[in-house]
């Protein structure tokens, strides 16, 4: 009977002792998945950051963005106007923003990839600024409104289209 | 003797079921928790800037003065303004939108990007409601607020991965 008892005990504080130890196993796990879910998601986030940084950075300097030229300060806004007058007197930038590569796609409105030059602007949609190079590297995109001063119906007005600014940095320069 | 020696086995037994059950609620809590997927957001650059962009987008819904942006345009529709051509102003914010985020955010299976999620919202009323895709838990987010003649609109993008 006594050895019964003891037998009981034994097999008590066994069961303690592999739940005890399940326990803390469980919340270790629980802890470690929360800590490393934050450290992926920032580190991403700073990656993305400052990836775009870059990009934007290009946008809203003064040889491309918009200024004051649309109404009031705008973040992420080019200006094509500047950008054709830029094109034209590229070889004066040559190395001047550490970048291999600078292009601006318009997105919307659509429609087929036209290059843009003096005799065709502002009918086209694609503006190489910088020519990319084959060995480019990496290329970062960001969104940027991309506006015009234009003539309708004998008034001057502002027309903004939505575009994207890619930047290639990392190959031949 | 033999009585009270039963009965001290009896509270043992139920002591040592009490601390099971307690044990196994706990690992069951634990358990939940960590194989629960959670919606984890990523306030993201590129859709914040994606906000930033379309507002100034020039839309063909015209007033007496000019061709309206988006973002006079939100407060527009909020006034349920017509456009000199005949159209709601919120018909013509809708359509441009949608184009706008289509064309942008292209969402499947092959993209890294499997579907999204426009809202733009004032006080009143909710003026944009745009849905595409798949809607998954992991996601990348924007918001932005702003404020004219009075009325503030706030503007949440979606980007789901």
């Amino acid at each position: 009977m006594v050895n019964k008892k003891a037998q009981m005990k034994i097999q008590q504080m066994a069961f303690m002792l592999i739940a005890v130890t399940l326990f803390f196993v469980l919340v270790g796990l629980f802890f470690l998945r929360i800590s490393f879910s934050e450290l992926r998601t920032s580190a991403e986030l700073i990656e993305e950051k400052n990836a775009l940084l870059l990009v934007s950075k290009l946008a809203n300097s003064p040889e491309f963005s918009c200024e004051n030229a649309f109404g009031g300060i705008k973040i992420n806004c080019i200006d094509s106007d500047k950008i054709m007058a830029l094109k034209n007197n590229i070889n004066k930038y040559s190395g001047f923003w550490g970048v291999s590569g600078i292009e601006i796609r318009k997105i919307y409105p659509s429609g087929n990839l036209v290059e843009c030059s003096s005799s065709n602007y502002p009918n086209c949609n694609y503006l190489k600024i910088l020519p990319v190079p084959s060995d480019s590297g990496v290329g970062v995109s960001n969104f940027v409104a991309l506006c015009r001063i234009e003539e309708i119906n004998n008034s001057v007005q502002d027309r903004c289209d939505l575009a994207k600014i890619l930047v290639y940095y990392g190959g031949a320069e | 003797m033999k009585k009270i020696k039963n009965k001290l086995g009896q509270e043992e037994i139920v002591g040592f079921a009490v601390i099971i059950i307690i044990m196994a609620v706990i690992i069951l809590f634990f358990l939940v928790f960590y194989l629960r997927g959670e919606r984890e957001s990523v306030e993201s650059y590129e859709a914040s800037s994606f906000i930033q962009a379309f507002l100034h987008y020039t839309t063909n819904c015209e007033n007496y003065w000019e061709y309206l942006s988006i973002q006079k345009l939100i407060f527009e529709c909020e006034k349920d303004f017509v456009c000199l051509d005949g159209r709601n102003s919120c018909e013509v914010l809708n359509s441009t939108l949608r184009g706008i985020v289509e064309e942008s955010w292209k969402t499947g299976e092959d993209y890294p990007v499997k579907g999204y999620e426009l809202n733009i919202t004032t006080a009143q009323k909710e003026l944009i409601y745009l849905k595409e895709g798949n809607i998954g838990a992991n996601y990348h987010s924007a918001r932005q607020d702003f404020v004219s003649g009075g009325i503030k609109a706030e503007i949440v993008f979606k980007a789901y991965i």
